[in-house]
């Protein structure tokens, strides 16, 4: 994920100033991590430096001073080339459930006190809460389109990672017998 | 596993049911509240429709005790059960449940004619509750003229129609796409909030498991994690499990 | 909520039974009038056996009850048969005989669409229809067809027999009334009866339990219709002629026990056909194999009319060679005579070949449904490289093998009874009349053959059916 690239493309839109910015990112991915002020302006010193955005000009109705930036010709060519670029299909699996599975059978086969099924039985009950959290976010009646959007996203996310989870329950005895007889 | 308190508006027993030498049910048990909205889950074979079946009166399980409002429906005759079905309780299936000879209106239409309502009476209603599952626009079309998400809101809609106080759906969204089943889910999701109408769902989909309050797992015939259910490895540790059903408490 | 709907049922249940044969019938009309070509074929061949069987069962009683003026009837083609009392005895108990196919077929035409239909009222038990409901609603729709075609052969034989001038004695007035009711509840109750088991679950196709085999159910059904016959036969010959009443009995009865014998033979070998070919490594075969072990009784469901025809009809052709033979070889015979009992045999010979007939469209109809049931597996099989040649065969085979002892059984059968017949002859002339083999044997061959090509009609059906655009319809 590129935040520069993101905020890029909020600058597509037209001139805007730092704060301005963090705002619409947050209305536009109401489920993403919420960005801080502090990383945008981090992010728009870097663009300036590469040369894909330059200072528009500065506003100050009444308040402190705000510099406002806007998208330079190079920094659209640059955009374009990453909205057409295909991203890389999961060249690495690397998921905190899959690895403590993973431990944990290691561990139990061990003698250790470790019990993958009732973590999976756990996070699984776990992924449900939320997975009925966005559920209720999305058909409440008068939500917009972006959350919605953002929910069915995360909820088939998880939904993967509990059918995942749902096929690795069934496989854990042979997956204690693999480890035990290596 | 328990429900809101209080008596619960369904309860099934350890329930057990064989058809033939298959096993479907063995000891399983389950409470709905009023009002409540209930999935059960489970892979193919777990026993999950033939519970539901059972909790409807469709199916009599060979041990075990159905108790719906201090009533045991796995004791009543066929007359009763079929009473219960066209005034408290109603049904939808995956598909093939509507009559294709009959307009989508009189569908609607028949659980009321059946309890002895008169015709312009029952089409009143029927409309009605099309109206609200917004199929108002259909109902001199024959089923064999819908698409799949609307046949089932015409469905879910004679489900209702009877003022049912508790809807039965086995895999009510397993022949349609996620968009259709995400608007069948939510027209019945919203009717039965509306209405205060329990729902006990089977669905193999965890997404449309998120649309319940309360999800049961089956596996075995038996419910997962219930005190009869035994775990799958045999190195269970009493500690590991209890620490993480205790950090489980603290995040929900 | 409970006690509301509970009440009315408790305390007004006259007002409520009213009520809900209104809502039946209000049902049953609905879905009739939507409902789609087959069923209107079903209604319609319901309506058409009802109306056959009232009109051969009023005819029958007519001439039976016919009581000789001074004059005789004025005569037709065979006027001369129908001057003798005995004679008119035999044409009425011919005709009662043909009530046989008539009401096999009757029972056949109401399994069309009958999967269709199987989901139909699991929707219906469903929604909250009793079990008892759901067959006052069948019985209700099959009761009107019938009712309907029953009055309209009532009406039919009345105008021919006032047109006539002829005035029916009272007894035979009070069964005319009660043949066109009686036909149309008789059929209410079969259908009733051949829809038990779907009946009992709302669940309907969706897990169908394999029943239970109730041969208690099957004998007593078998019992009840040999005794509602035989009283029949035994009604109309005692009212004639007490004395003769043995023989006629004797035949049904034997004819009855051959058919069901050749029926249970069809079923059992389909059982061990379905096992015993099970291994085999012609697809056809195999195919058939498999529908045979899943099904034996299916088939012998459909073979039964057309055994018992066979049966009587290896019985007639002997019986008439042997009185052939003994009237042309007898010395106080006239050549008349020869042409009389010649006419009387021809017409008899219709009788069984109209019987045939009945029976081979009932057999088409059964071999046709079955296609459209299973549409979607043959589709299926189609699509997936089975030839249409090899499906062919395997619906030709599956009636053939069980077919074929079963056939041979009522050849067997009939023989028997001509065989008796000619041992009884032996008796009475000095003359030795010789047992005939080679033409009544023919007749299980001829029959074995109209079947095979009765199934083979329904092939253009099959055709279309494995079009692979099948499978895209649920």
């Amino acid at each position: 994920m590129s935040t520069r690239h993101i905020v890029l493309g909020l600058l597509a839109a037209g001139p805007s100033h730092g704060y301005d910015l963090k705002r619409r990112h947050d209305e536009r991915f109401p489920q993403a991590r919420p960005l801080a002020y502090g990383q945008v302006y981090t992010t728009l010193q870097r663009l300036v430096r590469d040369g894909l955005a330059e200072v528009d000009g500065t506003d100050a109705d009444g308040g402190p001073e705000r510099t406002r930036y806007r998208a330079t010709d190079k920094g659209s060519v640059e955009l374009a080339q990453w909205l057409g670029e295909i991203t890389p299909p999961a060249p690495f699996v690397t998921n905190e459930i899959f690895a403590k599975v993973v431990v944990a059978t290691l561990v139990a086969a061990s003698g250790e006190s470790a019990d993958p099924a009732a973590y999976l039985r756990e996070q699984r009950a776990a992924h449900m809460a939320r997975m009925r959290e966005l559920t209720a976010l999305k058909t409440a009646p008068g939500t917009d389109l972006a959350t919605v959007l953002s929910a069915d996203y995360a909820l088939n996310h998880l939904d993967a990672d509990l059918r995942w989870m749902n096929t690795t329950a069934g496989r854990l005895a042979a997956l204690t017998e693999e480890i035990n007889t290596a | 596993m328990s429900t809101h308190g209080g008596t619960p508006l369904l309860a099934a027993r350890e329930l057990y049911k064989s058809y033939g030498r298959a096993e479907a049910l063995r000891g399983a048990s389950v409470e709905l509240a009023e009002g409540e909205i209930l999935a059960l889950t489970g892979a193919s074979g777990s026993g999950k429709s033939t519970l539901l079946h059972c909790l409807a009166g469709i199916v009599r399980p060979d041990d075990g005790a159905v108790v719906y409002d201090r009533r045991r429906v796995d004791r009543m005759s066929e007359d009763e059960r079929s009473l219960l079905r066209r005034t408290e309780f109603g049904v939808v299936f995956q598909f093939a449940q509507l009559i294709p000879e009959l307009t989508v209106l009189d569908n609607v239409s028949l659980p009321l004619l059946l309890a002895g309502a008169s015709r312009p009476d029952a089409h009143a209603k029927a409309g009605e509750w099309l109206e609200r599952f917004g199929a108002l626009g259909q109902v001199t079309a024959r089923p064999g003229q819908l698409s799949g998400g609307q046949a089932q809101r015409v469905a879910l809609a004679r489900a209702l129609a009877t003022g049912a106080r508790i809807v039965f759906a086995d895999e009510p969204t397993g022949a349609l796409d996620s968009l259709a089943a995400e608007q069948t889910m939510t027209a019945l999701v919203h009717a039965a909030r509306e209405t205060g109408t329990a729902v006990v769902l089977v669905t193999h989909d965890a997404q449309v498991a998120a649309y319940a309050d309360r999800e049961v797992q089956l596996r075995d015939g038996k419910v997962v994690g219930a005190p009869g259910f035994a775990p799958v490895s045999a190195s269970a540790s009493v500690s590991a499990s209890a620490s993480a059903s205790a950090s489980e408490e603290e995040r929900a | 909520m409970t006690a509301s709907t509970m009440a009315p049922a408790a305390t007004r249940p006259a007002a409520n039974t009213r009520r809900s044969w209104r809502t039946d019938l209000r049902i049953a009309w609905m879905l009739q009038s939507g409902s789609d070509r087959r069923e209107w074929w079903r209604l319609g061949l319901t309506a058409l056996c009802a109306g056959l069987a009232t009109g051969l069962a009023v005819t029958a009683i007519t001439l039976m009850a016919y009581v000789e003026p001074s004059s005789g009837l004025d005569g037709g083609i065979s006027g001369s048969l129908l001057a003798g009392q005995g004679t008119r005895r035999g044409i009425a108990m011919t005709l009662l005989g043909l009530l046989v196919p008539v009401i096999a077929l009757l029972g056949q035409s109401s399994r069309i669409g009958a999967v269709h239909r199987d989901r139909r009222l699991a929707v219906l038990r469903l929604t909250g229809a009793t079990p008892r409901q759901v067959r006052r609603i069948m019985a209700l729709e099959a009761g009107l067809a019938a009712l309907l075609g029953s009055a309209a052969a009532s009406v039919l034989c009345v105008a021919v027999l006032a047109g006539r001038g002829y005035l029916p004695e009272p007894a035979a007035l009070a069964a005319l009334a009660v043949v066109p009711v009686g036909i149309p509840v008789l059929t209410s109750l079969a259908g009733v009866f051949a829809l038990r088991r779907v009946v009992a679950s709302p669940l309907g196709t969706l897990r169908r339990v394999k029943p239970e085999q109730d041969w208690g159910t099957r004998l007593l059904i078998a019992a009840g219709g040999v005794l509602v016959v035989g009283a029949l036969i035994a009604v109309v010959v005692a009212g004639n002629n007490p004395g003769t009443l043995l023989l006629p009995i004797g035949a049904f009865a034997l004819v009855l026990l051959v058919g069901a014998g050749a029926v249970l033979a069809s079923g059992a070998f389909a059982k061990l056909a379905g096992r015993r070919l099970a291994t085999s490594a012609r697809p056809a075969v195999l195919i058939a194999a498999g529908r045979l072990a899943q099904d034996p009784w299916a088939a012998a469901r459909t073979h039964a009319s057309v055994l018992a025809t066979g049966v009587v009809g290896v019985g007639a052709v002997g019986i008439w060679r042997i009185v052939h033979d003994g009237v042309v070889n007898a010395d106080y015979y006239t050549p008349g005579d020869e042409d009389f009992y010649d006419n009387g045999f021809a017409l008899f010979g219709v009788a069984v070949l109209v019987a045939l007939g009945f029976s081979l469209f009932a057999l088409a109809i059964g071999t046709a449904e079955s296609l459209v049931t299973r549409r979607r597996s043959l589709a299926a099989q189609a699509a997936a490289g089975v030839p249409y040649k090899v499906l062919a065969r395997s619906v030709l085979l599956e009636t053939a093998l069980p077919l074929a002892p079963a056939v041979a059984l009522s050849g067997i059968g009939g023989f028997a009874i001509y065989a008796y017949y000619h041992s009884l002859m032996a008796g009475y002339q000095e003359t030795g009349i010789s047992l005939p083999v080679l033409l009544p044997l023919l007749v299980p061959f001829a029959v074995y053959g109209a079947c095979l090509l009765a199934v083979a009609a329904t092939l253009p059906l099959l055709r279309r059916t494995v079009h692979p655009g099948e499978l895209r319809y649920e």
